[in-house]
C-alpha cells in the first residue's frame, strides 16, 4: 500500500527576465517589457513510497528536491501529472516560519498550529506538551519577537513535532538548531519512524538519509536518476558530485620543483580490486626528485565530495626527517584496516621538505571504497570480542 | 547470559557480499514496524489527496470549500489574531474602531450637508450619512486590506499549505466585526435622535449576509490578482473614491434619475447600502426586488471568484 505516489510529474516555472538592453528612452512597462524563460524544474518524475518507509532524497542544489517537497507539501501545483498522498500530511520546511512577531508564544501556538492543519481543541490539548517540549514555559506569554532564535526555533519545532501526521516531509530541518536541539530533532523523527510513520526527508547530510532511511533517490536536473539502498545512491551521488574523473589527474609532466609526485594508486590487499572499508588497503605514492632533500614529508589527504577533511596518510608522525636521494622512488603505505565508510573521495597530495611545500597536488585522484565490513556510522571500529559466562 | 545476538559478532573475513547479512537484518527491523503500524493505525484516516495540474472546475470549488470548513479553526484564529495585533502598540488601542467612523462622519455631515446641503429624505443627516457609510466602510476597508493579505503574508505562502482564501477572508471578517461596533453606535446615535429602534431592524441580517457574500467575492477576485500584478492596489484607492460617490452613500437613491435606477442598482453595493438605510432608519422591510437581485448576482460573482481563486491558488507560492 503506498502513502505517496508520484505519477509522471512535471512543474514548469517561468522566469521573467528584469534585465533590459534598452534603460533610456520611454518608460517601458514592467510587465510587458520582460521575457520569459522557462524552467522545468521536475521533469517526468515518478515513485512511490510506502506505509511506513522513510524515504531520503539527494541531489545537488536546483536538482528540484525543494520543488518536489513543495508539491508535496501542496504548496505549490504540478504542471503536469498527479500526486496522490494518503492519509494527513505535514510538512516542515523551515519551522517558526508561521509566527507573529507581536503575538506571544502562547497565541503563535494557536496560530501557527492551526495553519498546520490543527484544530483549536486539538492545540488547546497539546500546549502543554509543546510548551515543555521546546523549554520555553517561562517566555510563553511573552511577543514571540523577544525570543533568542533558539527558543524560536524550538518552539517551531515543537509545535510540528506535535501534529501527529501519517506522512512527515522534512527538508534541511536538521541544519538548524544547537547541537542538544539537533539530537532532539534525531530523536523525535526516530521514535515517528519507528512508530511506523511514512518520512520523507530531504536533507545534504547524507549520514542522515543513510541513518534515517530505508530507500533513497537521487535528482538530477529534475529527473529520477537512481534509486534503491541509501548507501548505493549516496555512493551513486557521490560520484556524480566528482564531476568528471578525467578531471582529477597528477600533473606529472612540470618539472620546475626539484620533487614532484609522478605516481598515485590505492589498491586491496587482493590484486586488480577497489580498497573495501574493514580490510587492508595499500596506496602508492611514486615521486621523482632532483635533488637532495632533508626533512621529507610525503602526505597523502582524503576529502569527502563536500570538501571536509575525512583522513590523511602521512610520513611525518613516523619519521620527520626523511632524506631522499635524486632519482625516482615509491612511497608505499600500508592500512591494516581501512577505517572510512564507503563512497568516493577526491585526493591531495603534498611533498614537503624543511616545512616548505616542494609539490602539493589538489583534486589529483579518486580514492573508490567499496562496501566491506561496516554497516553503521562514519567510521569502522575494527574490535575482537569474547564473551564472559556470568553464572 | 545467553549469548542471544549471535549474528551480531564481527563477520566473517570473505570480502564477497559483505552487506547482504545487514540488509537481511534491516528488512526485519521494518517488517516489525510495519507490523505494529497495521494494528495501531490502519483503521486511521485512509483519504487520499490527489494533487493535479489547478484548473476551474466545479470539483475543485467544492473540494475548496469542503476543506475550507475543516480549516475554519485557522479562519477564526486569523480573524482573532488581526483584530488583537492591529491595535498593538497604538495608545488609544480599541477606541479607534469607534473613533474611525465617527470621524469620517463627521467630516462627511460636515462637507455634503453643510456645504454642499444633500437632502436627506427628512432624517437628520448625521444619521442619513452614518448608515449608509457603514456597510461601505465595511466594504472598502475589508478590500483594501484584503488584497494587500496574500502579498503580505508571501513567507507563510512559500513555506506552509492551508487554504489561501482564508487570508482575504479573515480581513473580511475582521472588518465585520468593526462593522457590528460601528451598528452599536449607530443604535446609540439613533436613540440620541430619537428615532425609533423595532424588532424589524432584523430584517437587516439577510442584507447584511449579501455584503457580506459581495464583498468576499470582490476581495478574493482581487486579492488573487493582487499576486500576479501589483497594480491593483495602486488603483484600488481611485476605484474606492470613485465608490463613494457611485453608491448611495451620501446622497439618496432618489437623487437619481429614475431611468437609471435599474443601471445604477446592478451595483449590489448600492442596492444593498439602500436596502440597510431602508430597514434600519425607516423600520420598514428591505426592498424586496433589490434584495433579490443583489444576492442574485453575488451568488454569481462569489461562484466565479472562488472558482478563480481556486484555479490561481496553487500557483502563488511560484508567483509571488
Amino acid at each position: 500500500m503506498f502513502d505517496i505516489k508520484v505519477d509522471h510529474v512535471s512543474k514548469r516555472y517561468i522566469i521573467r527576465n528584469n534585465s533590459r538592453s534598452r534603460s533610456i528612452g520611454w518608460p517601458e512597462f514592467a510587465f510587458f517589457g520582460k521575457r520569459p524563460t522557462e524552467i522545468w524544474a521536475l521533469n517526468d518524475v515518478s515513485f512511490e513510497a510506502e506505509r511506513g518507509e522513510s524515504l531520503g532524497i539527494v541531489g545537488n542544489n536546483g536538482a528540484g528536491k525543494s520543488t518536489l517537497l513543495k508539491l508535496l507539501a501542496r504548496i505549490s501545483a504540478p504542471t503536469n501529472g498527479e500526486i496522490r498522498i494518503r492519509g494527513r500530511l505535514s510538512a516542515l520546511v523551515e519551522v517558526g516560519s508561521g509566527f507573529h512577531p507581536d503575538l506571544t508564544g502562547r497565541e503563535n501556538i494557536f496560530l501557527n498550529g492551526s495553519m498546520l492543519g490543527m484544530t483549536r481543541s486539538e492545540i488547546g490539548r497539546k500546549v502543554e506538551s509543546i510548551v515543555e517540549f521546546a523549554g520555553v514555559s517561562e517566555y510563553i506569554d511573552v511577543p514571540v519577537k523577544r525570543y533568542s532564535a533558539g527558543m524560536y526555533v524550538r518552539l517551531g519545532f515543537s509545535i510540528a513535532a506535535h501534529l501527529d501526521p501519517d506522512i512527515l516531509l522534512l527538508d534541511e530541518v536538521l541544519a538548524v538548531g544547537d547541537i542538544v536541539f539537533q539530537a532532539k530533532c534525531l530523536n523525535v523523527i526516530s521514535q515517528l519512524r519507528e512508530s511506523g510513520r511514512t518520512i520523507v526527508l530531504i536533507s545534504h547530510d547524507l549520514g542522515a538519509i543513510q541513518r534515517l532511511c530505508d530507500r533513497a533517490i537521487l535528482l538530477h536536473h529534475g529527473k529520477v536518476v537512481t534509486t534503491g539502498t541509501p548507501a548505493n545512491v549516496i555512493e551513486h551521488y557521490q560520484h556524480m558530485a566528482m564531476g568528471n574523473q578525467d578531471a582529477y589527474r597528477l600533473d606529472s609532466d612540470s618539472h620546475e620543483s626539484t620533487a614532484w609526485c609522478s605516481r598515485i594508486s590505492f589498491a586491496s590487499a587482493v590484486p586488480g580490486e577497489n580498497p573495501r572499508t574493514g580490510y587492508p588497503m595499500i596506496a602508492r605514492f611514486g615521486f621523482c626528485t632532483k635533488a637532495h632533500l632533508e626533512n621529507v614529508v610525503f602526505t597523502i589527504l582524503v576529502y569527502w565530495p563536500s570538501g571536509y577533511l575525512c583522513a590523511q596518510l602521512t610520513t611525518a608522525v613516523s619519521d620527520p626527517h626523511l632524506r631522499i636521494a635524486p632519482g625516482s622512488g615509491e612511497v608505499e603505505f600500508y592500512c591494516p584496516v581501512l577505517e572510512i565508510q564507503p563512497g568516493w573521495y577526491r585526493v591531495d597530495v603534498a611533498i614537503e621538505s624543511n616545512g616548505r611545500d616542494i609539490d602539493r597536488q589538489q583534486r589529483c585522484a579518486v580514492l573508490h571504497v567499496r562496501p566491506g565490513k561496516m554497516v553503521f556510522g562514519d567510521f569502522f571500529m575494527d574490535a575482537e570480542w569474547r564473551i564472559h559466562s556470568c553464572s | 547470559m545467553e549469548p542471544n545476538h549471535p549474528s551480531k559478532s564481527t563477520e566473517s573475513d570473505l570480502p564477497t557480499a559483505p552487506g547482504e547479512k545487514s540488509l537481511l537484518e534491516e528488512s526485519k527491523v521494518s517488517q516489525e514496524r510495519k507490523d505494529r503500524l497495521l494494528d495501531s493505525r490502519l483503521v486511521a484516516r485512509e483519504s487520499v489527496t490527489v494533487i493535479r495540474p489547478p484548473s476551474f472546475s466545479l470539483g475543485a470549488i467544492l473540494s475548496g470549500v469542503k476543506t475550507l470548513v475543516g480549516y475554519r479553526d485557522l479562519l477564526y484564529t486569523l480573524t482573532l489574531f488581526r483584530l488583537v495585533i492591529r491595535y498593538k502598540q497604538s495608545v488609544l488601542g480599541w477606541i479607534w474602531a469607534i473613533l474611525q467612523p465617527l470621524l469620517t462622519m463627521m467630516v462627511y455631515t460636515f462637507v455634503f450637508s453643510r456645504v454642499a446641503n444633500i437632502k436627506s429624505e427628512g432624517m437628520p443627516y448625521t444619521l442619513f450619512v452614518f448608515s449608509g457609510l457603514l456597510p461601505w466602510l465595511f466594504f472598502s476597508s475589508a478590500v483594501s486590506n484584503a488584497i494587500s493579505g496574500l502579498v503580505g503574508y508571501s513567507h507563510l505562502l512559500t513555506k506552509l499549505h492551508f487554504p489561501r482564501e482564508i487570508i482575504p477572508l479573515s480581513y473580511v471578517l475582521a472588518s465585520l466585526v468593526d462593522f457590528g461596533i460601528a451598528c452599536i453606535i449607530l443604535s446609540g446615535l439613533m436613540v440620541c435622535y430619537r428615532v425609533p429602534i423595532s424588532w424589524k431592524i432584523l430584517d437587516a441580517l439577510p442584507v447584511i449576509v449579501i455584503l457580506v457574500g459581495f464583498t468576499s467575492a470582490i476581495a478574493l477576485f482581487l486579492s488573487s490578482i493582487q499576486v500576479r500584478i501589483r497594480d491593483i492596489a495602486v488603483v484600488l484607492p481611485v476605484l474606492l473614491q470613485v465608490g463613494v460617490f457611485v453608491t448611495p452613500v451620501v446622497y439618496s437613491i432618489n437623487a437619481v434619475p429614475a431611468r437609471f435606477h435599474h443601471l445604477y442598482l446592478l451595483n449590489p453595493i448600492a442596492s444593498l447600502i439602500e436596502n440597510f438605510r431602508r430597514v434600519v432608519l425607516l423600520g420598514v422591510g428591505p426592498d424586496i426586488s433589490m434584495l433579490v437581485s443583489s444576492g442574485a448576482i453575488t451568488l454569481c460573482c462569489l461562484f466565479l471568484a472562488y472558482g478563480f481563486f481556486k484555479a490561481t491558488e496553487a500557483t502563488m507560492a511560484d508567483v509571488i
